[in-house]
């Protein structure tokens, strides 16, 4: 993703990754400083993430976007290159209210990269259109 | 956008190379009048035209009745035809358009522009809508970047008249500045004398510094744009938060709302 997180979100995520990349468990104190940031999402996107509810979808073309399936079962949209979710939490939390930095679907993705276990869908460039277009007339 | 506006402005003293083809943070260009923002819109486009790193995709609700400017490069028959002009006439037109890029096939564009954003967004449109027009336009530059691949990055501007009671007001201005870290404020300014003046105001992020230009519109249709004395510079009246560390820049354009730009 383009935008840019605060710079203390980056640093945990990218050691995050490299215990991951080193075959290690992710340190307790990594966790903790997650949950520190990011509150009980912290802990929902981690669950969502080890349900493998992230999935990638990309197209010919080279466009993507994801969709993280939340833990009621609805689908939502994430745009793969700045923070959007479709979810009611990301409208009210994030968007009005501007107490929260992301939703969990949108840190969901976040932590399946890190964890690389990203689900990947490929879909035709039409799909890919009606997928994007989808997304606006989920209602929040 | 950004770094092709900056560009536009420092093109009179000293025009600095292009560039690596890195386009700058995603810029709203923001204040009054509707006109006046047409015609940087426009000059942005032929600047990015005249880069050959692809067209320009310019995206407005209604065709331009006349041009914007009459400058060389405006005459340029090879930049124009590299200036793709499209008309949504509505916000699922704009997503609709905005979505399917990726259908189309050709050279992806440099520098994707969006005239009249408050003809899209009004008080009545939900939040959640503004944000993803927003999103979407981010997402549709980030990916013609992709597909720019090494030769650089694509640029996005997008002009939102404010209203002119309550200045620097729109809505959803708060929510779009989320996703626009760069900002370019129009204002009116009284230095101009029996010309009506705008002053402007770039800066291209929260922490970046001021740089200040003098933009005239002659009556010609000619656009002449020169550095704002730094000695001169006075603060810019405050403007609901925004004013804070900017830089400004004096747009002289007598003629704005005149024949040459019937847009308002």
């Amino acid at each position: 993703m383009a935008v840019t997180l605060p710079e203390v979100v980056e640093e945990l995520l990218r050691e995050m990754a490299s215990a991951v990349r080193d075959g290690a468990r992710i340190p307790d104190e990594h966790l903790s400083s997650l949950k520190f940031v990011f509150g009980s999402s912290a802990i929902q996107a981690l669950d969502l993430v080890d349900r493998e509810s992230v999935t990638l979808i990309s197209s010919p073309s080279g466009r993507r976007v994801y969709q993280v399936i939340g833990s009621s079962g609805k689908t939502y949209t994430c745009l793969a290159s700045c923070h959007y979710c479709s979810c009611p939490a990301f409208a009210f939390s994030v968007l009005r209210k501007g107490d929260s930095l992301l939703c969990k679907h949108l840190l969901a993705i976040y932590l399946s990269q890190v964890m690389r276990n990203c689900q990947q869908l490929s879909v035709s460039d039409k799909q890919l259109t009606d997928l994007l277009l989808m997304e606006k007339t989920q209602e929040a | 956008m950004a770094e092709t506006l900056r560009r536009v402005l420092e093109a009179g003293p000293a025009a600095g190379p292009a560039g690596d083809g890195a386009a700058g943070p995603p810029l709203l260009l923001l204040g009054a009048p509707r006109s006046a923002q047409t015609s940087l819109l426009f000059a942005a486009a032929l600047e990015a035209a005249g880069e050959g790193r692809g067209p320009v995709l310019f995206l407005t609700r209604r065709p331009l009745q006349s041009m914007p400017l009459n400058t060389p490069a405006a005459r340029d028959p090879w930049r124009l035809q590299k200036v793709r002009f499209q008309y949504p006439s509505s916000v699922p037109e704009l997503l609709q358009l905005l979505a399917s890029v990726h259908e189309a096939p050709g050279p992806a564009p440099s520098l994707l522009l969006l005239d009249g954003l408050e003809e899209y967004l009004t008080e009545d449109s939900r939040p959640q809508e503004a944000a993803y027009l927003a999103a979407l336009l981010l997402d549709t530059a980030d990916y013609f970047s992709h597909r720019q691949g090494a030769r650089g990055s694509c640029g996005l501007v997008v002009a939102l008249e404010t209203l002119k009671e309550a200045d620097g007001d729109a809505p959803h201005l708060t929510l779009l500045q989320r996703y626009f870290p760069a900002q370019c404020w129009l204002q009116s300014d009284a230095l101009g004398g029996q010309q009506h003046c705008l002053r402007a105001s770039l800066e291209l992020g929260k922490l970046s510094p001021r740089t200040e230009w003098s933009v005239t519109f002659l009556p010609n249709g000619e656009m002449k744009i020169t550095s704002w004395p730094t000695q001169a510079s006075k603060p810019s009246p405050d403007q609901k938060g925004s004013s804070a560390g900017r830089q400004s820049l004096t747009l002289v354009c007598d003629n704005l709302s005149g024949r040459q730009f019937p847009l308002d």
